[in-house]
């Protein structure tokens, strides 16, 4: 017989086929609570001739059409985590459908998926569940579709492959056939979820949905939005935090062709033009006066040795204590800071690279005086956020220009602008101690500067506290004469997760094996916002002249259950390289009340010549879901700094660790 | 202004632009070609990189003028379909995270491999080092490079 049956005989079987006919079906819930019966229309056109489209809406995540294609709504924000492809992929796995047959498209600001704010990882742990039953509902309801077509007891049918499959096992019909019956069946009121063992997608290694369309150049970002008559826009803000214009000469500015306009905006002068580049010159050439007010003496040098006079120092017998120093960071995302705005007819509609698209909504509306409701955002692809874009300013930018120029304009920043008027991860000093008699980990007094903005830089006030802390770990070692991972297990001994992760990172490194001279081995480990652990083990070499090189991390992490393992993987590689140029490359320096570092000669990232062999080790876990995006950047700090210490003696006790720090 | 005939991935364009107006610019607010990205403006971190007669150029530096009459290719060109052995294999490495650096990555990478179609480590180091990416996907892009020149 056959094993697969035609839409046209189903349709027979299930006595809706009928050449445009629109017939009465009576549908009849069979799970719990849903037993209200039904009459709907049902219009339906029998294969071979082409369907007009159909697309089922299962819910504000899942729509599948009439081809069998799976729509999946992202609704958290995309940067490079991995988070549209991991929700996607757990949807799609309850619902027994082909990771091919599988479209991502991306919400707009929308209250309907909750607070879409992207940051603190946490989205997979928030929603690792809803996505399942998201998906185990759609599944049900499409066998529910084919049990009534078939008039069979829907509990003996199963799927597989964007099919449901008969209880005869042999036949089987699509979800795309099934589709506009689906939209008809009433939900169920109970999900059944699959069991894990039976997963085929959560747990693979897949890349991201998005990679197609970025290595083609077709993928659009934020800074890609092209609206039909759109503006580009430059904008010149006081260089002094918090400062404001008292007057500006724009005769050089309107003589630069393609300037269309010079507005002021607020404390700020934008500059209009008919491409990006004529703006920004537009800009650059605008003669402004400056009012720099009480910013203007702000010293980040200053401040840190006011932030580590102001901190208390224990008096205790047989104290050992140090002072750790941690300077401003800019988040430095490669696309920077940009927004297109296009305010008409009472709405404004804005396309924000945003990590939170209701909080651009809210602020749009607040600086254009529109209820909320007549303020649209869209979320193109996001050139990495890192807690940067979950910042406004950018969107109220564009919005209050879209509205003063009444026209659709786009504001660019340069790169100086993004890392001139960011807001940075707060410089902190800070102070540890104990007892040589307490094995615990190390209380630890933090104090901050102020008068810079500051704001969420991947993984938060977590890297601040690793450093203090991981790093003092080895120094208590140091003086108690004992192995620095010995050290930890004692520490860590009633935490099984923390010691799974710091076991296995030193099995794989090879720990205690000997090393050549100038070559140092030593560890960082952190469980970020206490869920997710990581531990690093850093090989480096310091050469005669203090130059580091880190030649090896081996990390092990536990994040409980995994979607992706590849992501997983590729996330933890992200932290380190972003929390090894923390270390050793870059910092933000404010003096003048101006931050001094503009472009990536003097913002130096990690480059692929610097970059060690980054190995991976995922704990497998049972347990709760938990997040990877920040989670990589804590601990690898301060494992270089204890490797730094191991390969020349030398204890640094702030970031970045440079050259001079280390000379012989 | 003045007008100027550009060869782009193999089509000609005619545009009309300041003669110092970077390619880049022309690239993506003229043409609409916004898969080249721009990041850093001064020629120092590689997302705007676009092939000139084969050779890896910061298309933000570059005035269009000095760009008449020379074979233009852009990430939209590297092949008609995504095909090209380093598109393939950043797939198949799973390179990408943000995504925004990495036209120019392999932009790089595809004047990396005309020139030399087995690299090195070192190579690499070489041709690729001021190429850079804030997410760190450097590790999966040397993947990458050596598989595309196996597959090539």
């Amino acid at each position: 017989m056959s094993t697969k049956m035609n839409r046209r005989d189903f349709l027979k079987l299930s006595g809706v086929a009928g050449g445009g006919l629109i017939l009465a079906v009576y549908l009849e819930g069979c799970l719990p609570g849903a037993n209200t019966p039904t009459v709907v229309p049902v219009t339906m056109t029998p294969s071979p001739t082409p369907r007009s489209p159909f697309e089922w809406d299962a819910d504000i995540y899942l729509k599948i059409d009439n081809a069998g294609i799976l729509t999946f709504t992202a609704f958290r924000s995309e940067m490079g985590q991995g988070i549209r492809t991991a929700l996607a992929m757990l949807a799609a796995e309850e619902l027994n459908i082909e990771w091919s047959s599988v479209r991502i498209v991306q919400a707009n600001a929308d209250p309907r998926y909750g607070d879409q704010l992207t940051g603190g990882s946490v989205s997979i742990s928030t929603y690792y569940d809803a996505m399942r039953l998201a998906g185990a509902m759609a599944r049900q309801m499409l066998a529910e579709a084919a049990a009534q077509g078939w008039d069979v007891d829907p509990a003996g049918c199963s799927s597989e492959a964007g099919f449901v499959i008969h209880p005869d096992g042999a036949q089987k019909i699509s979800y795309g056939d099934l589709a506009e019956l689906a939209s008809k069946v009433a939900r169920p009121a109970q999900a059944q979820l699959k069991d894990p063992a039976q997963f085929k997608i959560v747990g693979t290694a897949l890349g991201h949905w998005d990679a197609p369309g970025i290595v083609t150049g077709s993928a659009i970002f934020g800074l890609d939005v092209r609206l039909p008559d759109m503006l580009f826009a430059a904008i010149a803000r006081c260089p002094v935090f918090n400062g404001s214009f008292t007057k500006y000469d724009d005769t050089d500015t309107r003589a630069i062709a393609g300037v269309k306009d010079v507005v002021a905006l607020g404390d700020r002068i934008a500059v209009i033009a008919e491409n990006s580049w004529a703006a920004i010159r537009g800009r650059d050439a605008l003669k402004v006066t400056w009012d720099e007010g009480s910013g203007a003496t702000l010293d980040s040098q200053q401040m840190m040795q006011k932030a580590r006079e102001r901190l208390k120092k224990t008096d205790k017998p047989g104290l050992i204590e140090a002072y750790y120093e941690m300077p401003y960071e800019a988040h430095a995302t490669m696309e920077p800071m940009n927004c297109a705005a296009h305010y008409h007819d009472g709405i404004c509609e804005v396309w924000a690279p945003t990590q939170s698209a209701q909080d651009v909504q809210r602020a749009v509306a607040r600086v254009t005086e529109l209820p909320a409701d007549k303020v649209t955002v869209h979320l193109p692809l996001i050139g990495g956020g890192f807690g940067r874009r979950l910042q406004t300013d950018y969107a109220e930018e564009a919005a209050l220009l879209s509205k003063t120029v009444a026209g659709p304009v786009q504001v660019v920043w340069t790169r100086a602008d993004d890392l001139q008027h960011d807001f940075y991860q707060p410089m902190a000093a800070q102070y540890a101690y104990t007892t040589m008699d307490r094995i615990a980990i190390p209380p630890i007094r933090v104090a901050n500067g102020g008068g810079v903005p500051t704001g969420a830089w991947r993984s938060v006030g977590e890297f601040t506290r690793a450093y203090s802390e991981q790093c003092f770990i080895d120094e208590m070692a140091l003086a108690m004469g004992r192995d620095p991972l010995d050290l930890r297990r004692e520490i860590y001994k009633d935490d099984d997760r923390a010691l799974g992760v710091i076991n296995l990172a030193a099995e794989k490194s090879g720990w205690g094996e000997t090393l050549p001279a100038r070559q140092g081995r030593a560890m960082g480990y952190f469980a970020t916002f206490g869920v997710t652990h990581v531990a690093d083990v850093v090989e480096l070499t310091v050469d005669e002249n203090g130059n580091i090189r880190v030649n090896r991390v081996v990390c092990a992490v536990d994040c409980g259950k995994v979607v992706n393992p590849d992501n997983v993987i590729a996330q933890m590689q992200s932290g380190i390289v972003f929390g090894l140029t923390a270390a050793l490359k870059a910092e933000a320096t404010v003096k003048n009340g101006r931050v001094q570092q503009s472009n990536f000669h003097d913002y130096p990232l990690l480059r692929m010549d610097e970059m060690p062999l980054i190995e991976v080790y995922i704990v497998p876990s049972d347990r709760r879901a938990s997040g990877i995006g920040e989670m990589g950047v804590p601990p690898v700090a301060p494992a270089v700094a204890n490797a730094v210490y191991t390969a020349t003696g030398k204890r640094i006790r702030h970031i970045p660790v440079k050259p001079d720090d280390l000379k012989a | 202004m003045a007008s100027y005939d550009l060869q782009i991935n193999g089509q000609t364009y005619t545009v009309e632009a300041e003669r110092e107006m970077p390619l880049l610019w022309v690239l993506r607010d003229l043409l609409g070609l916004t898969g080249t990205k721009f990041s850093c403006g001064e020629g120092v971190c590689g997302s705007c990189t676009v092939l000139i007669d084969d050779e890896p150029v910061r298309s933000c530096i570059t005035g269009v003028a000095g760009v008449v009459g020379k074979s233009i290719v852009t990430i939209e060109g590297l092949s008609p379909d995504g095909s090209h052995p380093l598109q393939k294999a950043w797939i198949d490495e799973r390179v990408t995270q943000c995504g925004y650096c990495q036209p120019g990555q392999i932009m790089n990478a595809a004047a990396l491999l005309k020139k030399n179609p087995k690299p090195s480590d070192e190579d690499i180091n070489t041709a690729m080092g001021d190429v850079l990416c804030r997410c760190g996907t450097y590790q999966r892009i040397r993947s990458a490079i050596h598989r595309a020149a196996q597959e090539a």
